[in-house]
Parts: structure tokens; C-alpha cells; sequence
């Protein structure tokens, strides 16, 4: 039996209680945007990318079984498959173009230094193979343990570590660069 | 590759990834979301909906509940009819098996 702490939640929107909706998104979303606008590089399709993820949870919540999987493991797998079907209706678009991140963040604080790693490190991201990328950022941006994110991409603990080795390979040789400045 | 090698390459992305700065959530996406919650809650049932359309088609205009109400009348009429009154099959079963006993009967006469 899986302890989850979203199970109230979930069972209280699938009743249609608005309250409660607004507790789960507040939860998430922020976790859920930044995962969608790293993997798609852009902040527009993001947005309805984890817009349409939501749809999906409140349609769904009613029929929500818990003690199958954690709910927040089921969003992360609708985030990651509307992100999926985004980047494959997608024509293929240069470098330059993915390194264009638009900033939901953007601030009078913030520095032109972090401006030029994000578009940087985003450029590389993109040119990752997107299971990878997905494996890199749920474990290296997101913090989740690799139990969790090989549950998240539904693949065994080794097939995830063979995911990251390669894409952390592929970031150093393209980012090592950065190293002085970055860290 | 090596294992030293690997931890560097861990540790280099762990450090990289935790530099970009963090995601903020614009008040226009939250107000979207729960638009959609809004319309999803308002939406009705399945079941709801599919009685609407046979109301729909008994008495069109109508609310739901003057269909129900002649459907559930209707249904108790029925019911109380059913219950109280024979039915003209019976009573045909009835004299039918009359008759056949009647004819499989020993004749019940004097033949002297």
C-alpha cells in the first residue's frame, strides 16, 4: 500500500470541492511547470502542456484509485506524455531556436550571467534524446530519488542510470566551459 | 568510463541544473487551470446527462423532472394494475384447462 500524501485531495476534487483543487495545484504546479519548461524550452507550450495535465486530473480524479500508484507519480507521467506529444508534433527546429528560452521569471534581480547559462544549458538539454533529458532533469533538477524517477518514466532502476550516465556525458563535454562560471 | 568519472559527471550536472533559476507560476496559468476545474465540476454525470436526452426526446423543452414525474406515474399505474386486475391470459389458461378436463374426464354417465 503506497502512503500518499495527495489521496484526500484527490478524492475531495473528484467530488467537485474547489477548495480542494486549489490546494492541489498549488502543490504542484510550480514542480510541474518547471519540469514541462525545461523539457519543452519554451514557457508558452508549457503552460498548456501542464494546463492540459491538469484537465486530465480533474476529469479523472473522480475514477482516482488510491493505493495503486502516488498521484504525484501519475501527474509527473501526464506531464512527461503531454510534453512527449509536443516534441514529437514538432518540426524540427535549429539550435539557436531551442537555446530561445522565453522566461516566466524574468525580474529586475535577476542576472545576465544566470540569463546566459539558462539559455546555454537549456540549448543542450534540448539536444538530448528526450528520455534522457527527462531522466536528467527529474533527478538532477527536480531532486527525485532514482527509485521514483524510474517509476516516473516506467523503466527499471539500471535503465535509468544508463539514461543519466549518457546525458550527464553529453552535458559535460558540451558545458564544461561553463565550469568557472557556473560553479 | 570510470567510476571516478561518473561521480564528476554527476556532480558537474547536479551543479549546473541547480544554477538555473526557478520557474514562477504566472497568476493567468492558475486562473486557466481552475477555469477548467470550474467547467469539468459544472459538467454533469454521465448518467445525468443521458436521462437529459431521453427527457429531451419524451417532452421536448421540458424539464427533466415532468418527463420523470409521467414516466414514474405511469410505471406505478402499471404496476397497480398488474397487481390487482387478472389478466385476460389467465382466465383464458383457466377455462382452457376447464375444457381439457372436462374432455379427459371418465365419462360420468349410465350406459345401461
Amino acid at each position: 500500500m503506497v502512503i500518499d500524501p495527495d489521496t484526500d485531495l484527490v478524492a475531495r476534487v473528484g467530488k467537485g470541492d474547489r477548495a480542494a483543487a486549489q490546494a492541489l495545484m498549488a502543490r504542484h504546479l510550480p514542480t510541474m511547470l518547471a519540469l514541462a519548461r525545461r523539457m519543452l524550452a519554451g514557457q508558452a507550450e508549457a503552460e498548456d502542456c501542464v494546463q492540459e495535465a491538469f484537465l486530465k486530473v480533474w476529469t479523472h480524479a473522480a475514477r482516482w484509485q488510491p493505493g495503486k500508484a502516488k498521484f504525484e507519480t501519475w501527474l509527473y507521467r501526464v506531464t512527461l506524455n503531454q510534453c512527449y506529444d509536443r516534441l514529437r508534433k514538432r518540426p524540427t527546429e535549429p539550435l539557436e531556436a531551442a537555446a530561445n528560452v522565453p522566461d516566466g521569471a524574468d525580474g529586475p534581480d535577476r542576472g545576465l550571467e544566470t540569463a546566459a547559462l539558462e539559455v546555454e544549458v537549456s540549448a543542450v538539454l534540448a539536444q538530448l534524446p528526450e528520455r534522457q533529458r527527462a531522466a536528467i532533469l527529474l533527478c538532477h533538477y527536480q531532486e527525485r530519488s532514482n527509485i521514483e524517477a524510474a517509476e516516473i518514466l516506467g523503466i527499471s532502476v539500471e535503465a535509468l542510470e544508463s539514461l543519466l550516465a549518457r546525458g550527464r556525458r553529453t552535458l559535460r563535454m558540451k558545458l564544461s566551459h561553463l565550469r568557472d562560471g557556473a560553479m | 568510463m570510470g567510476e571516478n568519472e561518473r561521480m564528476d559527471d554527476a556532480g558537474f550536472t547536479h551543479e549546473i541544473l541547480k544554477g538555473l533559476p526557478t520557474t514562477m507560476v504566472p497568476a493567468t496559468l492558475a486562473a486557466r487551470i481552475l477555469g477548467d476545474f470550474d467547467r469539468v465540476a459544472a459538467r454533469p454525470s454521465k448518467l445525468t446527462a443521458m436521462l437529459a436526452r431521453i427527457g429531451e426526446r419524451l417532452w421536448p423543452g421540458a424539464p427533466v423532472w415532468q418527463p420523470a414525474s409521467v414516466l414514474a406515474f405511469s410505471l406505478v399505474i402499471g404496476l397497480t394494475a398488474g397487481a390487482i386486475l387478472p389478466s385476460p391470459g389467465t382466465a383464458a389458461a383457466v377455462s382452457d384447462q376447464v375444457a381439457v378436463a372436462a374432455l379427459d374426464a371418465t365419462p360420468d354417465m349410465d350406459m345401461d
